[in-house]
């Protein structure tokens, strides 16, 4: 484990440990430093860089890897969806065959996945005996996805992540922030609101992941990936989330020691109270979860309408379109939208959406009912759900009792 | 007349899930799990409705202490919340602490045999992550003599099951390093077990043998005398579902299931040390637990070599070690042998705990022996998926209750 200096791998190591509560497995992760990166490459039959998101510092260390690495041996990116081609680029012709992009999700003992990335460089038998190891021994839900920018599980979250944001600005007198993270909360089949979880990652790694997938992608979904101007002045003076205690949410400690979550108020530009907004398709769909009534909850999403309803709809029929048309272009197979938001963001997975929804209507008739035309023309709806695919998960686990 | 006793199905749900988080209420796991079973059976509940009309169906409940829990009493009636198909069906909790759902499939099938139902609809479940685990350990205080043998003892049934490892050593003369690696080595096959058991609460977790042998350490405390946490199974929110039918609804419908080749049902003392004490005599340390194999295989009219895998109450790697003799495998006091030469492996001649048992799959304590069962069901009927094994004409079950008191073994084979 190689990092700025000794003490810090060590400290890595130990964490790593903790983090899966195994203390034999410390033994395994060799402290070093930069200055021992050359013995630590050329000893190793698989090198794995997981350092700062940022294009130039991979290129640098992807370079000096590549000045030690063996023939044999494999080179691998941890990065979340910079261009692996450009990277395999940094290394000499020789190695570039030894290649590929080998995304891991947080935290990797409760998301599965690995996105994996082969380059037109890439020896096709080591990307193979890689994947096996992957599976086989690290346990890992393992999908090939192509060269994209933000690979497929960010493109697809950060698709429904960002168009929360961007709804939260137009919606700013109605509560903003919170009041679409209150009609996009578990009960629609997560752990947390969109909102909160942009909040927990950091909106500057928001911000990177949704700037490389707008300059870098052309579909019709490429405006969602806008990142709103309010949140880039959040940005602007550190106020990144959870990290910095501060960003969408704020928790703040009053007299006493009291915890209070509070939430940006994007129209005044400071931090209220988290409001309960009680909408009453939300309390209905949470009080027939708590039993069990899935059929039910599902009638009350279609049946309501209310307008937050009708949103909270929507978004759950764009993120199916989204993540199934994405998952054509990204993906190998209709399955892999559904492996990588359940295993990388525990979200209910298009497909099993899909099954939901079918308990109480049809799915492509709600969907030409309520989308935009500008989507149905961008999208062949036949198509996408042609073959009648069904979700290798449970929607049940995924639609949680709780806003 | 008498009838065999044949499996229809059953299902279970995914022990990963914390029902607590989800917000959900003892009603969703059952719709769930109850739906999931009758569809695997074959069954709807306009066919309950049907069997009903004649009093052909009733249902039998496996709980422990859901009073505790969930502050949850009458768990028969319970079941008319999941459906109304329930209205009239004859329906009773059974409590055996750890061997609940045990009782409830023991008088489940004897009424099959008996002739007086055609379907009988058994549901086994615990929700056990409402209270924290010192909590949940105090509860469970409960399946053994709680006044003298848990109340205010911390984590009580580790430190039983420790007592058990504890007289194997001066019972048999077995070098402690061997049988501390022989239990470091049960808890790694059950944890590798689970991983390809799509329902098993430890699936993703970390486990190796190096890992279950470093006892002591900041990731594997002590919990009860010289087992560790490695040593234990888990505290899991979960249900499971077995469907029984007479040879009449067979018939009529045309089916081909498993059936109950026997069973063995045994009550050994309630306090651990009388077990120890009264058995000093014996080549056992669990001579009750010895005896309901032993009925089994004489009800069933099958030994040792008949038996493909096991399915066994590894509360603690103490209590599959003591079963490896109990079954016959090994002499008692040779167990080591039996592990560390692979034969209880996955890919070994006599494969226990093959979905990864309690250790692997999780211990919602009220629906372990429903859990078990249904393992023999999908090894036997071949529908086991991943975790399927090459051989399993017939596999045996042993679930216990309290410090080995209550003891129940069931035989399922081919029809």
């Amino acid at each position: 484990m190689v990092s700025r200096d000794i003490e810090s791998s060590r400290r890595a190591a130990r964490a790593a440990a903790q983090s899966v509560k195994a203390d034999s497995i410390v033994k395994n992760l060799v402290p070093a430093d930069y200055s021992m990166l050359a013995d630590c490459v050329c000893e190793s039959d698989l090198v794995f860089e997981s350092v700062a998101e940022d294009l130039e510092i991979k290129l640098d260390v992807t370079r000096r890897i590549g000045d030690s690495l063996r023939d044999d041996a494999i080179a691998c990116s941890g990065t979340s969806g910079l261009p692996i081609t450009t990277l395999a680029e940094a290394l000499p012709e020789r190695l570039r065959s030894n290649y590929f992009g080998v995304h891991m999700y947080n935290p990797p003992y409760n998301m599965t996945l690995c996105e994996v990335t082969p380059t037109l460089y890439t020896n096709r038998v080591m990307f193979d005996v890689t994947r096996t190891y992957l599976t086989d021994v690290l346990g890992r839900t393992v999908v090939e996805v192509k060269d994209s920018p933000g690979f497929l599980g960010n493109r697809i979250g950060f698709y429904f992540i960002n168009k929360a944001l961007q709804y939260a600005d137009q919606y700013k007198f109605s509560g903003g922030i919170d009041y679409i993270d209150a009609i996009l909360g578990p009960f629609t089949g997560r752990t947390m609101a969109p909102l909160t979880t942009s909040d927990f990652v950091g909106l500057d790694v928001h911000r990177a992941i949704v700037d490389n997938i707008h300059t870098n992608t052309s579909d019709y979904a490429r405006e969602t990936f806008v990142f709103p101007e309010f949140a880039k002045q959040l940005v602007e003076v550190g106020r990144l989330g959870r990290k910095s205690n501060g960003g969408l949410y704020k928790m703040e400690v009053r007299d006493g020691g009291s915890k209070h979550l509070t939430v940006y108020d994007i129209t005044m530009g400071t931090y209220r109270n988290k409001l309960d907004y009680g909408f009453p398709f939300a309390e209905e769909m949470v009080a027939d979860l708590r039993v069990g009534d899935y059929s039910h909850a599902v009638e009350t999403l279609v049946g309501n309408r209310s307008s937050e309803a009708q949103m909270c709809l929507t978004f759950l029929l764009e993120y199916v379109i989204y993540a199934l048309s994405t998952s054509g272009e990204v993906g190998y197979d209709i399955h892999s939208a559904d492996d990588v938001m359940a295993t990388g963001f525990n979200w209910c997975p298009p497909l099993a959406v899909v099954e939901a929804i079918q308990l109480v209507a049809d799915f492509k008739a709600l969907a030409r009912e309520r989308l935009s035309e500008s989507i149905l023309d961008a999208v062949d709806l036949d198509r996408l759900l042609a073959d009648g695919a069904r979700s290798k998960y449970d929607y049940r686990t995924y639609l949680r009792s709780a806003k | 007349m008498t009838s065999r006793i044949h499996v229809l199905g059953g299902a279970q749900t995914d022990f990963e899930r914390n029902w607590t988080k989800e917000g959900k209420n003892v009603i969703a796991l059952l719709k769930e799990v109850v739906s999931d079973g009758l569809a695997d059976a074959g069954l709807c509940y306009e066919d309950v409705e049907a069997l009903n009309r004649d009093n052909r169906v009733a249902c039998f409940v496996g709980n422990f202490i859901a009073e505790r829990y969930i502050d949850q009493g009458h768990l028969g009636g319970l079941l008319t919340e999941v459906d109304e198909a329930f209205y009239g069906v004859p329906s009773a909790r059974y409590e055996a602490a750890c061997a609940s759902s045990s009782a409830a499939i023991d008088a489940a099938a004897a009424k099959i045999q008996n002739g007086d139902y055609d379907v009988t609809v058994v549901v086994g479940w615990e929700l056990m992550k409402t209270v924290d685990s010192k909590t949940c350990g105090d509860f469970l205080g409960r399946a053994a003599y709680y006044e003298t043998e848990a109340k205010g003892i911390e984590f009580p049934f580790p430190k039983l099951f420790g007592r058990l490892a504890d007289e194997y050593l001066s019972r048999y003369d077995t070098d402690e390093a061997l049988l501390m690696d022989s239990l470091a080595m049960i808890s790694a096959k059950n944890y590798a077990n689970a991983k390809r058991n799509p329902f098993a609460q430890t699936r993703k977790w970390f486990m190796s043998r190096e890992q279950a042998s470093q006892r002591g350490t900041e990731t594997n405390p002590y919990v009860g005398g010289r087992l560790a946490v490695s040593d234990c199974s888990q505290i899991t929110d979960g249900a499971a579902v077995v469907i029984l039918a007479s040879d009449v609804y067979v018939k009529q419908h045309g089916l081909s299931c498993p059936v109950i080749k026997g069973y063995g049902h045994r009550v050994a003392p309630m306090v651990f040390q009388k077990t120890i004490d009264e058995s000093s005599d014996s080549r056992f340390v669990l001579p009750w637990t010895r005896q309901t194999v032993l009925d089994a295989y004489r009800r069933s009219g099958l030994s040792l070599d008949d038996i493909d895998f096991f399915e066994t109450h590894d509360c603690f790697t103490s209590s599959e070690y003591a079963a490896i003799s109990a079954f016959g495998i090994t002499e008692p006091g040779e167990e080591y042998r039996a592990i560390q030469d692979g034969v209880t492996a996955f890919d070994g001649p006599k494969p226990i705990n093959p979905s990864g048992g309690l250790i692997g799959c999780g211990h919602p304590v009220g629906a372990s022996g429903a859990r078990m069962f249904l393992d023999l069901y999908r090894q036997v009927s071949g529908t086991a998926g991943a975790y399927q094994l090459p051989k399993s004409d017939t596999g045996m079950m042993l679930n216990i209750g309290g410090s080995a008191t209550t003891n129940y073994v069931f035989v399922v084979s081919r029809g």
